[in-house]
Parts: structure tokens; sequence; C-alpha cells
């Protein structure tokens, strides 16, 4: 709150660089993550292709199909809430990526650290099942109830993970993790210093994809894609937009929990790719898994390990 | 200087501290006071009395408003007015705690005092009562509000008593304030009782499974009065006096097996209010059957009651640093985690056990014994932000619920059933109710941006930074189990389809509206805000000896991680401004359609049947943990049952040597109080 | 019930003009640049819902995977008719399931295009002289392209489906138009094979007012006799109706007269 002292003090002459840069970053933040996004999504869909021998989509398919889906003559709604809940699933990761420091931006990450962040990226999923809900399809509520029973699943070694981590460095703070892990190059970095833990953490990272083998919420050929079934045209279209961030999201706090964050934008979005891509490698070579084994498994292993993990972080 | 109305509200005003943006509200005020005092009639009563409650001891003020809204309700509740009558009586009580101005001020003794065999009752307002006599009141506020109405026109005619109906709410508002105020044990054990009976009066107003309902509690509320009263005999047999200072005296003094005794004692006879595990079985029917505006009531602070007192005796008095050194034979754990760990499976159990419900009142009423866990484990953290969140959350919560409860006590009342499974679709006629329970169901859950977010984040940093992983993820885990949940109460309510027999169904009445959007915008405001609240709590801590939280208007400073929901909040709109940006401006037109035109795999819907998805919601969570429940729950109800049994059967015999003489001699004293 | 024999016969399909209506045309050269850049994406972003109801269906996969690999083209199977693009009818079709098809491209979201795959949809096929399938599939909804061969090969698959890419970015295949355009017509067709009380949960009049897609065929004698029988289709309007504010406006509506 600084700035703002200083706005209301000295007037216009202190309406400084921290004010613009800030106005800046809230600006440049969304969209960073949006392009970067697209390039996440367009890798997933280029790794699934290369593992099935195809040759893929081309550089531009994600952003082709947003155009597409938006550019849609007619459009089905099912009423006020379908809306307001596809506006609140973008709306939520707008603002949660400007809870996730970049380099050289750091954005609103003082402000709220890592549990308001793990709390704001589940009202994008609070708005789009409200949204789903009111499209009065049952494929769509039982997608939801799938859908929220393996976040109750994949939450539980997440926030085991995230324990650990601020327990480590004794904060909550997001910059001053990713200062902490910088502060003596690979050594201090959270992998290294807490190994059990960033294994789980991928293990989480992957309930948290949503992606193969815990992908039972969607399940095209069952419920018909589940939650996505009565969306068409701009509703997949912010869905899709969604699913750009939620990537983003998911990689780079896994990189700035466990991987030193970025020093530079070339590092960081290597390792962002890099840890996106894991969890796609392994998706395309698994079967699904039912809810409850789904649900079994993540409080078994990845829970076990992070339990295990915390043992070693706080002796 | 003259005392007129103007002059009291300013002082009142003056009381709250509020902002300087206020100011043009308060001018208004003031206008409408001075036009008041102009008229003749002001002139002639109004001032008299007026002067007559100013020169009166303020926490006095305060008990005579609260009887005589009790009495008011008995001579009068069976008028058609008599609901317009209590709000009004409800809105003066709670202008008289603020004048009493104990949050910020020193505590206050009422003048009242009542002296028995040598002994004197008396009462005494300091933060921690202000604190729960605020929410106390406003409920109760509220909750008369949302029954003046159509709700009680409803009541009426299902050939119900009004009056009784006024008359419980009003006891059960008066027995809490008395509580509340207590300041000495004897005094403290008086307003137990009352509130204990009284809870039970309005538990047991509709009769059938309410009544039940009803005597189950009043078993476990007997046996709770017990061990409540074995501890104060125990602490007088130390301390040879009922006065808090002595007996502050005398716990510091208690060898650690007489604490422990104390403990047991008092955690186990206010455990039972609160619903802590494992005494928690009596209370989701007890609230949920209560008729519609006395179970928000009861579901939004009557169980708090129970924390209050653990608040006083195991925070205050014995306090968390002797409960860590109290060890517990053969094992590594302190009294402190024991608790810690009761009031985590009191979060986890309940609460997946509302997972099961397909009743909405048995759902909230659920969660309602749930949420008490949370309280309960932010004080037993101890820091200064644990015990703030568990302290915030007692206010966060009681707002929270009593929204949630009216807005589904409104769709009973519109559609004559709570059950989720005949239900559906109905935000596209109860528009402004769907709204309500959102905000209700956002808050119970702990997201942002609403008020449940800021003290349950405030519970897990503190677990966090102490280094409590276990209890962390037992507090997460229940978080996610109350998202679950109130999803579905709010899908198999709102969302979904739209039955043929809830077309015509209208939104709820405006007297029902009115305080349940107040609510929902207090909801929003104190998540937004939090600065007000905090400094209350602050308050609190000070006064109960513990660290006191860093606050700000925003939320809490740390360079460690705080929190600013100011910023939050706004970032949060400002992302959901560039998503309807994203979504209205850059997208085709859309048209709605009507809900059957909706895919089924090519199927043609029609409107006699069901297309909705309700039932045993959570199917595949429930293949895997439902065979836990059904064991451990079977079991665990049959074997407290027994205990039940045991000591009740014990505790009969007792209760009818020790109690109608207590009780009659606390209806004596009360009495004699007033005629003094 | 109007029985089947009161269904009037539809006329020859008369050719409507479809295009850019006058008013709209763009002049703005921005907007150009934004309507071609719409209309690449539409072209190079196909979700497509395979009705696989005849044998044809057998050669998507191959078209699909590995071998020929439609995601090159933007191509990828969808699932829901909502979210869809392109509806492939790869066969012959039965009367009862060209209800279904009728209903999924109803549920479609414009711009839609159908692909008819094998010789059975565009004239019946071997199947020609069967009672119980749909003969020529353009006379219940407007078709892009068809694809001939019985069965077509992959190879074939993806020339028929590079043929609607391009058709599609030159701004041809507009064939979704026509059903709104002409919908009197293809109800006409629908009626004579299932009966005077076809009516699908989908309201087309209705839409094609809200997106001003009305043509001067929309209505006709074969719409006059969906009426008759319609159920209500409106959307359910959320409703704000507080008792007592409605009674105050009412009451004052009738000017101060008590009820
Ligand atoms: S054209 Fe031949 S292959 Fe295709 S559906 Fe007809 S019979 Fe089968």
């Amino acid at each position: 709150m600084d700035w703002l002292s200083a706005v209301s003090l000295d007037g216009l002459a202190a309406v400084d660089f921290r004010w613009l840069g800030l106005v800046l970053e809230l600006i440049l933040m969304p969209l960073i993550a949006f392009v970067v996004g697209l390039g996440l999504v367009l890798m997933l869909r280029k790794i699934a292709a290369r593992l099935q021998r195809r040759v893929g989509p081309p550089l531009l398919q994600p952003l082709w199909d947003i155009i597409k889906l938006h550019a849609k003559e007619t459009q089905t709604s099912h009423g006020l809430i379908h809306e307001i809940g596809i506006v609140m699933a973008i709306g939520g990761y707008v603002a949660a990526v400007t809870l996730l420091p970049v380099p050289g931006m750091n954005g609103l990450a003082a402000q709220g650290g890592l549990i308001a962040l793990l709390y704001m990226t589940m009202i994008p999923s609070l708005g789009l099942a409200l949204g789903v809900g009111q499209c009065a399809n049952p494929n769509g509520s039982i997608g939801i109830s799938r859908a929220l029973t393996a976040m109750l699943a994949y939450d539980v070694p997440m926030v085991i993970v995230i324990f650990g981590v601020a327990f480590h460095f004794g904060s909550l703070n997001l910059v001053y993790l990713i200062a902490a892990q910088q502060a003596g190059g690979i050594a201090t970095w959270g992998i290294v210093q807490m190994p059990l833990l960033a294994l789980a953490g991928l293990f989480a990272l992957q309930g948290m994809l949503g992606k193969q083998p815990f992908e039972i919420y969607v399940a095209p050929a069952e419920i018909a894609t589940g939650p996505m079934v009565e969306m068409g045209g701009k509703f997949l279209g912010g869905l899709f937009v969604m699913q750009c961030f939620q990537l983003y999201t998911a990689g780079v706090l896994y990189v700035a929990l466990f991987l030193g964050g970025g020093e530079n934008w070339l590092t960081f979005l290597f390792k962002v790719f890099v840890v996106t891509a894991i969890p796609m490698t392994i998706a395309m070579v698994f079967p699904r898994y039912r809810t409850e084994d789904m649900v079994r498994l993540f409080w078994k292993w990845p829970t076990m390990i992070g339990l295990l993990g915390i043992a070693f972080v706080m002796n | 200087m003259a005392t007129s109305p103007t002059t009291v509200v300013d002082q009142l005003l003056a009381g709250l501290h509020l902002p300087d943006g206020f100011d043009a509200v308060a001018g208004v005020i003031r206008e409408f006071l001075d036009q008041v005092t102009n008229s003749a009639i002001w002139t002639r009563y109004g001032q008299q009395s007026l002067e007559w409650l100013i020169g009166m001891n303020p926490v006095d003020r305060l008990f005579m408003l609260s009887a005589l809204t009790l009495l008011l309700m008995l001579l009068l509740g069976r008028l058609r007015s008599a609901g317009v009558l209590a709000v009004l009586l409800y809105g003066a009580q709670f202008a008289a705690l603020l004048s009493t101005d104990t949050l910020f001020g020193a505590p206050l003794a009422a003048a009242v005092r009542i002296t028995v065999a040598d002994q004197s009752l008396h009462w005494s307002y300091d933060a921690l009562s202000w604190f729960f006599a605020m929410i106390t009141i406003g409920t109760g506020f509220v909750t008369a509000w949302y029954a003046a109405g159509s709700w009680m026109r409803r009541y009426r005619e299902a050939g119900r008593s009004a009056r009784a109906f006024h008359v419980a709410l009003a006891l059960n508002c008066f027995g809490m304030l008395l509580l509340v105020g207590s300041a000495d044990l004897l005094s403290l054990f008086l307003g137990w009782e009352l509130v204990s009976w009284a809870s039970f009066l309005l538990m047991a107003l509709v009769g059938g499974p309410a009544a039940q309902a009803a005597l189950k509690y009043l078993a476990y509320a007997i046996s709770g009065a017990m061990l409540i009263l074995g501890a104060i005999a125990l602490i007088y047999g130390i301390s040879g006096s009922f006065e808090y200072d002595a007996v502050v005296a005398a716990i510091r003094s208690m060898t650690d097996a007489q604490v422990w005794t104390l403990l047991l004692l008092l955690g186990g006879g206010f455990a039972v209010k609160l619903g802590l595990l494992p005494f928690h079985l009596w209370q989701a029917a007890a609230y949920a059957e209560a008729p519609g505006a006395g179970s928000v009531f009861l579901g939004a602070i009557s169980a708090r009651m129970g924390l209050f007192g653990i608040i006083v005796f195991i925070v205050g008095m014995i306090g968390v640093s002797r409960l860590m050194t109290l060890e517990i034979p053969y094992t590594f754990m302190s009294s402190r985690e024991l608790i810690a760990w009761i009031a985590a499976l009191t979060i986890i159990v309940p609460t997946y056990t509302a997972l099961q419900q397909h009743d909405a009142r048995y759902l909230l009423a659920w969660h309602g014994i749930g949420q008490g866990g949370y309280m309960l484990l932010g004080l037993m953290v101890g820091d200064a932000v644990g015990s703030a969140g568990g302290l915030l959350h007692c206010f966060n919560y009681a707002i929270t619920q009593a929204a949630l409860l009216m807005a589904v006590f409104a769709v009973v009342h519109r559609t004559g059933t709570a059950d989720l499974n005949q239900l559906g679709g109905l935000v596209t006629r109860m528009p402004l109710t769907f709204l309500v329970l959102l905000f209700g169901i956002i808050s119970l859950a702990g997201l942002p941006p609403m008020a449940g977010f800021v003290s349950k984040w405030m519970v897990y940093r503190s677990l966090i930074t102490e280094g409590m992983p276990l209890l962390f993820v037992a507090a997460v885990v229940g978080t996610l189990g109350t998202i679950l949940s109130v999803y579905k109460l709010i899908h198999n309510i709102f969302l979904g389809q739209l039955r043929v027999e809830h077309q015509e169904v209208a939104e709820a009445p405006l007297s029902m509206l009115i305080p349940m959007l107040g609510l929902s915008a207090l909801i929003f405001l104190a998540g937004f805000i939090p600065g007000p609240a905090l400094s209350w709590v602050a308050q609190v801590q000070g006064q109960l000896g513990l660290p006191v939280v860093p606050w700000v208007l925003g939320g809490i400073v740390d360079p460690r991680g705080g929190l600013d929901m100011i910023w939050l909040v706004g970032i949060l709109m400002a992302g959901f401004g560039v998503g309807a940006l994203v979504f209205y401006g850059f997208g085709g037109r859309s048209r709605r359609v009507h809900q059957l035109d909706n895919y089924a795999g090519g199927h043609f819907l029609t409107a006699d049947v069901h297309y909705q998805y309700s039932d045993n919601f959570y199917a595949g969570l429930m293949h895997l943990i439902g065979p836990w429940y059904r064991g451990s729950f079977r079991w665990l109800e049959r074997s407290l049952a027994a205990t039940l049994d045991l000591v009740s059967f014990g505790a009969e015999g007792l209760y009818r040597l020790a109690q109608p003489t207590l009780l009659m001699l606390a209806a004596a004293v009360a009495m004699l109080a007033w005629v003094l | 019930m109007t029985h089947i024999d009161q269904v009037p016969t539809p006329g020859a399909p008369r050719p409507v003009e479809i295009g850019v209506k006058p008013g709209t045309k763009r002049t703005n050269p921005f907007a150009r640049v934004f309507d071609e850049l719409v209309r690449f994406a539409q072209s190079r972003s196909l979700f497509m819902l395979h009705y696989c109801t005849g044998c044809g269906a057998v050669e998507l996969p191959p078209a699909m995977t590995s071998r020929f690999d439609m995601e090159r083209l933007g191509i990828q199977p969808m699932v829901s008719p909502r979210q869809a693009d392109i509806l492939l009818i790869t066969g012959y079709v039965s009367v009862k399931t060209l209800k279904r098809v009728i209903l999924t491209y109803e549920q479609m979201n414009s711009p839609k295009y159908v692909i008819g795959i094998c010789s059975c949809t565009v004239n019946g096929g071997m199947y020609w002289q069967s009672y119980a399938t749909a003969k020529k599939l353009n006379d219940y909804m407007p078709v892009d392209i068809y694809i001939a061969g019985c069965m077509p090969r992959p190879e074939a698959v993806i020339e028929g489906l590079r043929g609607l890419i391009e058709n599609i970015r030159t701004g041809r295949a507009d064939a979704w138009k026509d059903y709104y355009r002409r919908y009197d017509h293809y109800l006409g067709n629908q009626q004579r094979l299932f009966g005077a009380d076809w009516q699908t949960p989908t309201d087309v009049i209705a839409e094609a007012r809200h997106y001003d897609l009305f043509g001067p065929a929309t209505l006709g004698a074969h719409t006059a006799l969906l009426e008759q029988h319609q159920r209500p289709l409106e959307a359910l309007e959320m409703r704000i109706e507080i008792p007592e504010l409605m009674r105050r406006r009412s009451r004052s509506d009738q000017g101060g007269t008590a009820q």
C-alpha cells in the first residue's frame, strides 16, 4: 500500500513508475499468460500427435479455435448463470495470474500469497460449475460432480506440498519463495531441497490439469465431455481461454515452488514448458481411472510421499 | 447538554469509529431525527423516557431493553404487529449495546447485582462480551425481521402460536446477553441454564420430529450442565469464591491433575453446546427441525455459546500455554493438541456427514457443526493470526449461516420442501434468493471474495507458520468437503431443470428478502474490507491476553505473507470485468433456449420426464468413502447412545437432587432483581 | 391430430438468393480484413460431429489417425452438437435415425456444415428400395458437400474436407442459412416422413427471427401446421417477482382502486 500513500501525499508529482508500473503489470500479466497458455495448448496437442505418430495441428491452431468459436453466428445460452459462469471462469484466472510472479513482474503476489492463490484458482472452477449447472443437462452435472471429487483427490497432496514449501522457506509469499530459491543457484531450488515434495507435487499437477489418466470428468464417450456438453460457440471458446490460463497457472506455480521461478524469460519459459510437458507425456500412455480409484490413488501414494517429504522438511 | 435523539445518535456513531466517509449518512439520520424531535408526541413523552434511559448504566440499559422485549412479546406477542415491534426492540438493543462502548472502552459492570446466601451474582461487559452480544443481537434482529411478515403469517395459518415463537426468541437473546455478560461463576451458570432451556423452547415449538430432536438435545444439555456444575464445584472448592479473579488465581495454583479434571469437565460441558465430537449428534436434527426463523437464529449463534464458555475458561483463564504443558500420559501429545485434534475431527466428520444429506436444512445444520471446529482450531493454535481467525470466524460464520438458512427457508416457504431431490432450476424463479445462497456458499466454503475466506485463511496461515501439517491438511480437507457439499446444495435447488410443479413459483416475500439481501451485502463487505471486524477481534484478543493480530483495513500485514482483501477483491472484480469483456464483447450474440432444447444423445426431451442429476450426487466418491461412514457412524452413535443412557441414568438422579432448587433460586433471584 | 394426408406436399426446391444482405455490406477496409480473418479461422478450425449411421464410419479412423491425420487441417472430433461445426453423416439414414440427425443438426450452432459421406446419403444407394431409409439427405437439411462412393476411401474424405475448407474460406459454404430461409420446405419434407405432429425441441423459427435470418420461405403452410400443435418453447426467463412489489405496482396501475 505504500504507493497509495505516496500518491495522496505528494500529489501528481508522485504518480511515478510504481503506479504506472503496477497498472502495466496488471495488464501485461494476463496477456502474457494467455499467449504462453496458447503455446502450452499447442505443445500438448503436438505431444499427443507425435506420440500417436501424427503431424498434429499447425502453429496457430489454438488461436484459430478460439477465434472461430467466438465468431459463431448463433450461440446457445441456457440463461444468465450459464453466461456468468463463463465470465467467472475467465475472470477468476485473469485475477489469479496476477498473483503469480514472473521474471520482472511481481504483480500482486505480495498481497495474496500461496493460499490466496490456491483458493483464487477455485473461483473459475466454481464459476464453471455454476454455469454447467444452469445448462440443465445431467451429463454436465455428473461431470462437475466428478470434477469436484477429483479436486478433493488431488488437492490433498497439493496442500501438503504447499505446506511443506511454505514451512521450509518460512513464508507464504511467492516473491520471497522465489528469491530464496534463486539465492544459491540450483542447490537452493525446491526440487533439490525437497525432492519428495516435488514428486508429490508433480503427481498433483497431473490431476490438476485433468489429463489422462485423471480425466474421468470429461469422459467423452460416456457423459459427452461432461461439463462441456452444452457449451458451444463463445461458451466453449471461453473454456478454451480458461484452459490456456489453467495450464499456465499450473506450470508457473510448479516452477515457482520447486524450480526457482524464472531468472529471466528464457529460462522461465523453458521451465514452464518442460514442467507442463511431463504430465502430457504421461497422459498419452495411460487409460482412464474411475473416480473412486483416482481418489484412492491420490490419497495413497502422493499423499504418503508428500507427508514423508514434510517429515524431512520439518526435521 | 440536553439529551436528544440527535446527540444520542452522535454518540453512538462516535462509538463506532467509522471512517470519515460516513459523515453524509450520519447527516441524513440526524435530519430525520430532528424532525421526530419537533413532533408533539415526542416533547410530551419521548424526551422524558429518553432522559431516563440515558441516565442509566449502559449495561443495565441493555439488560432492561432485552427484558422489556421479552415482556412485551409475552404480553403482545399475539398481535399481528408484534413482529415489527420485535424488530424495533432488537434494533434498540443493538443501539444500547453500542452505547456501552465496552469494545474500545473499559469494561463496564452492571449496576444490578443479586446477593444470594452471601454470594453475589453480577454482570459486566467487556470486549469479549460485546463481540458475542453483538452477534447475538444482530442475529436476533435479522431473524425477527425475517419472521415479521409473510413467514409469520404462514406460521400462524398452520395453527401455531406466534407469541410462543416471539417469546422463545426474546428469551434466547436475553439469556445469551446474561451469559456473555456474566462476571462470576454463578451468573455464568444462571445464564447457561437460561440459554439451554430457551433454545430447547425454540427447538420444541413445532412438535413432531422437532420435539423429538429437542428432547435429545435436552438429554445432552442436562449432562453438559452437570459437567459444568461439577467444574464450578471443583473451582469453588479450591478458591472459595465464585469471582473470576479468585478463579483465575485458583486455576494458577491448581495441580496438573486438577487442571485436567477441570478441563475435561468444562470442555465436556461446553463441547455439548458447541457440538464438538463426539457430542455432536444432537445438533443437526435439533437445529434443522426448528421453525424456519428459529432455525436461522439457532444455527447462526446458539452453538457459539459453547465456544464462548471455552474462550472464557480454557483460552482466557487456563490459557493455551498452560494447555501445552499438560502432557497426556504415555503419548507425545499435549492437551492443546488433543483439543486441536478434536476440533479438526469436528471439522471433518460433520462436514462429510453433511455431504450425504439430501435435506437442505440438515445439510446446513451439519455444516454448522463442522464450522465450529475451525473456530476452536484457530483458538487452539493460539498465535495472533490463528486466534484472530477463530474469533473472526464466529462473526463471519454467523452472518453466512444466517443468510444460507434464510435462503433455504425462503425456498421452503415457496415450494414447501427442502428435499434436495425434489427441487431444481429455481434460479429463474427466485434469482435474488439464489444470489443470497450463492454469496453464502462462497463464504461458507471459504473462497474469496467473501467473508468466510478471510477467517479461514487466517486459520490456515497460523497452522502453516506454527508448523502443524496434519491439522492443516485436516482443515483443508474439511474445506474441500464443504465445497463439494455446498455445490450440491445450490445445484440441486437452483440449477438444473425446473420442475413442472415449480413453474409458477414466485420470488421470496419482501419481508424475508430484505434481511437476506442485507446479510449478503454484509458477507461481501466483511470479505472486501475485513478491517472493522478485525479491529473488534483485536480488542477481544487484547482483553483475553492473546497476542494481537496486526490488522489493517484490508486484512493483515506481514512481510512473510500477509493478506490484503481490498487488492484481492479489486483484482478479482477487474478479472471478472475482463472476462465479461471477452465474453460479451468478442463473441457473437447469444440466444436463450428452452431447457428441453438440450443434448440427450439425440433423444427428444419432454417435460414429463425429469432430466436432472441430483440423487447420490457424489456417487464416485461415495463408492470409496461410503462404507467408511456407515461402519464408523453406526458404531459411534450406538456406543454414544449406550454411554448416554448410562450417563443420563446417573445424571437424572443427580439432577433431580441439585437442579430444581437451583433453578427456582435463579428464577426467584431474577424476579427480585427487576423488582428491586 | 392432423392426418398425414393433410400435410401439404412441398413444392420443388426454389433457389433462394442467399448472400450478404445489402445493409450489412462491409465497406470499412478494417472490417473486411477482420471478416477475412474470421473466415480463415473458421476454415482452419473445424470441430466434427460424426454421426456414424452407416458403413462409411469405418473410413473415418484412418482419416483421423496417423495415416492421414485430419488434425493437420485443424479438424478434430467433438462430442456434442453444441460444440460441432461439421455434421458428418456417414452412410444410410433410417427414418428413425433421421429424426435424431435433424435434432442434432438443429442443436448445432451456425455456421454449421453437413457432409454426406457415401452414396446412400446422395440418393439412397443400395437402399433405394428400402421402406425405412431416407433417400436424399438434402431434402431434410442443407448439405454442403457430398462425398460419393460405396464407400469413399479416406483420401476421398480428406479431399472432400479440403473442398469444404476452401468453400468456407471463400465464403461460399453458407448452405446453413438456407435452412432458416427455406425452413418451410425442409419442415414439409420432414412432416411427410414423420407425420404431421412432428416437432423438435428446438425452435428454428424463433432462432431465425432472433438472428435476422428470416427469408421469404421461412414460414409457410408447413410451419402453420407446426404451430397448431407446437408445445411452447420460450426460454425460461429469469424473473424477479416479489409479490409485495407486484401488488403495489398493479394497484398503482389501477389508479389507486382497492383490489
Ligand atoms: S454407400 Fe455403401 S458403404 Fe456407404 S452406407 Fe451405403 S451401402 Fe454402406
